[in-house]
């Protein structure tokens, strides 16, 4: 991969420090009592998003990652893993179910996620921020609980994906769920 | 402003000079790299990084007290509060002591920020203060522990050749941030290492330079000295300085002999450079300094 010197970084830049994926978060050139000039730069992991502080001396160059950002439609899982498939090139691939991490409860037939390509392989897969989807497991609500205080209730969702949601939600509705934190949005309608 | 600064200088009888932007030798520093030009074909010159080897050759040569505004110019600078042509007000007093220079130095920013209070900090004290390290105690991987605390990753090693270097990146990264956010900030008595044009002197049996910069709202103003007038001494940080720069990598830069034959008849004096246009920066509020500038670096 191509090298970079410290004046081309810029955030969104993708670069690979000790053999790690990592993207520019910012980049400040610092210049303290006229010594020696370094950048100071935030780098955000690709894959844990951890993000640390790392000086470069003003000039150094670093290697840009091998890293490729794309939108694939989640088709269906079997054994071997997760299949996905690109809308222009119809190349499919198969992500192993160890590399979809968290994302696996929230993978619904249909629908497009971003994937992380790194050296080649897929190594994460980020689901859309809300996703609209059918609750098919969840106890009735009982009118009139909220006097004791409860609000939310459990539930399992179509994808397989345990969530919170109101008490007056029932099996069968559908719902907008926030896959960052797993809370419940608002009801949805059935429309695709 | 330009105008409130001339007018700031009248009131205290300095008066303006104009010296050449084009030198034929350098300001040797090793971390200032020098932008040059090629002159009639065949002539290199440097562009001044500082209007300052001329302004000490006219006050050895018996001028008054004296300032220069001018456009200066740094090579591999550029941030939101760099770019390689700036301006500088600089100035030079005789007979002052350290102390009223700083206050000077303070009454001139102010024309700028408002009437703001100013406290003095040394460079030991600011280590102690905002990182609780005695510096003079200190070991380097202390200090690189110390950035390890603050999930702060460096290039830098724990040999001794990088003990400024590990000095500055906890200045620049953990302490400059911090000064002067109740009013200016003045940071004194630096490490003579880092003298550079400055006399020295022994502060608490430690050698340090009388060398002051002033901070506000985390930004370095100013940058001033009680000017060295040895020129046996200069000459030795002069070579040390390229010896410095070949082991960085960089290209020796030739020594001004004029400069330090006029300096052995400098007069006792304390000089100052300040940044023009972060003033400006301070006093429009905005955080870019391509917003005070007609044209960017990359603009024009």
């Amino acid at each position: 991969m191509p090298q970079v010197s410290t004046n081309e970084f810029k955030p969104g830049l993708k670069l690979e420090i000790d053999k790690q994926p990592y993207v520019i978060v910012s980049n400040e050139f610092v210049k303290p009592g006229k010594g020696q000039a370094f950048n100071r730069v935030r780098l955000k992991h690709l894959l844990t998003s951890r993000t640390i502080d790392r000086t470069f001396k003003s000039g150094e160059k670093a290697e840009v990652a091998d890293v490729n950002e794309t939108q694939m439609r989640f088709l269906y899982s079997n054994q071997d893993g997760a299949i996905f498939m690109h809308d222009d090139t119809f190349e499919q691939i198969t992500i192993p179910h160890k590399n979809l991490g968290d994302t696996e409860q929230w993978l619904m037939e249909d629908h497009v996620y971003d994937i992380l390509i790194y050296k080649g392989e897929p190594v994460n897969v980020e689901p859309p921020i809300f996703l609209d989807m059918k609750i098919i497991e969840t106890e009735p609500g009982i009118k009139g609980d909220t006097a004791t205080g409860r609000v939310l209730k459990p539930a399992t969702t179509e994808s397989g994906a345990q969530v919170q949601i109101p008490i007056f939600i029932e099996e069968g509705e559908i719902v907008r769920i926030d896959t960052r934190t797993g809370e419940y949005v608002s009801r949805a309608s059935d429309k695709k | 402003m330009l105008e409130a600064v001339r007018q700031f200088f009248k009131e205290r009888h300095v008066v303006e000079v104009d010296c050449p932007f084009l030198t034929a030798s350098a300001a040797v520093d090793a971390h200032i790299d020098l932008i040059t030009a090629c002159v009639n074909d065949q002539e290199q010159r440097y562009l001044h990084s500082s209007p300052e080897y001329g302004m000490k050759r006219l006050l050895a040569a018996g001028s008054e007290d004296i300032y220069q505004l001018s456009h200066v110019f740094r090579n591999n600078e550029r941030g939101t509060r760099h770019t390689p042509e700036f301006m500088m007000a600089e100035w030079y007093r005789k007979s002052i002591s350290f102390g009223e220079m700083i206050a000077e130095t303070c009454d001139f920013i102010r024309l700028f920020v408002g009437d703001v209070p100013y406290h003095i900090l040394s460079y030991q004290q600011a280590f102690q203060h905002y990182t609780h390290l005695d510096i003079s105690k200190t070991s380097n991987e202390e200090l690189l522990a110390l950035l390890s605390s603050y999930d702060i990753v460096t290039h830098l090693t724990s040999k001794a050749s990088d003990r400024d270097a590990l000095l500055n990146t906890i200045l620049g990264c953990l302490i400059e941030p911090r000064l002067g956010q109740q009013g200016l900030c003045v940071l004194t008595y630096y490490p003579a290492s880092q003298a550079t044009l400055a006399k020295t002197t022994i502060l608490n049996g430690e050698e340090v330079a009388e060398r002051f910069e002033v901070y506000y709202q985390g930004m370095e103003l100013a940058n001033g000295y009680h000017e060295l007038s040895d020129s046996q001494e200069q000459r030795h940080r002069f070579l040390k300085a390229n010896h410095q720069r070949i082991m960085m990598g960089k290209e020796k830069l030739p020594i001004d002999e004029k400069f330090l034959e006029a300096l052995d008849h400098l007069p006792d004096c304390c000089g100052v450079a300040v940044g023009f246009d972060r003033l400006m920066m301070l006093r429009h509020d905005v955080r870019n300094i391509d917003q005070v500038i007609p044209f960017s670096w990359e603009e024009i």
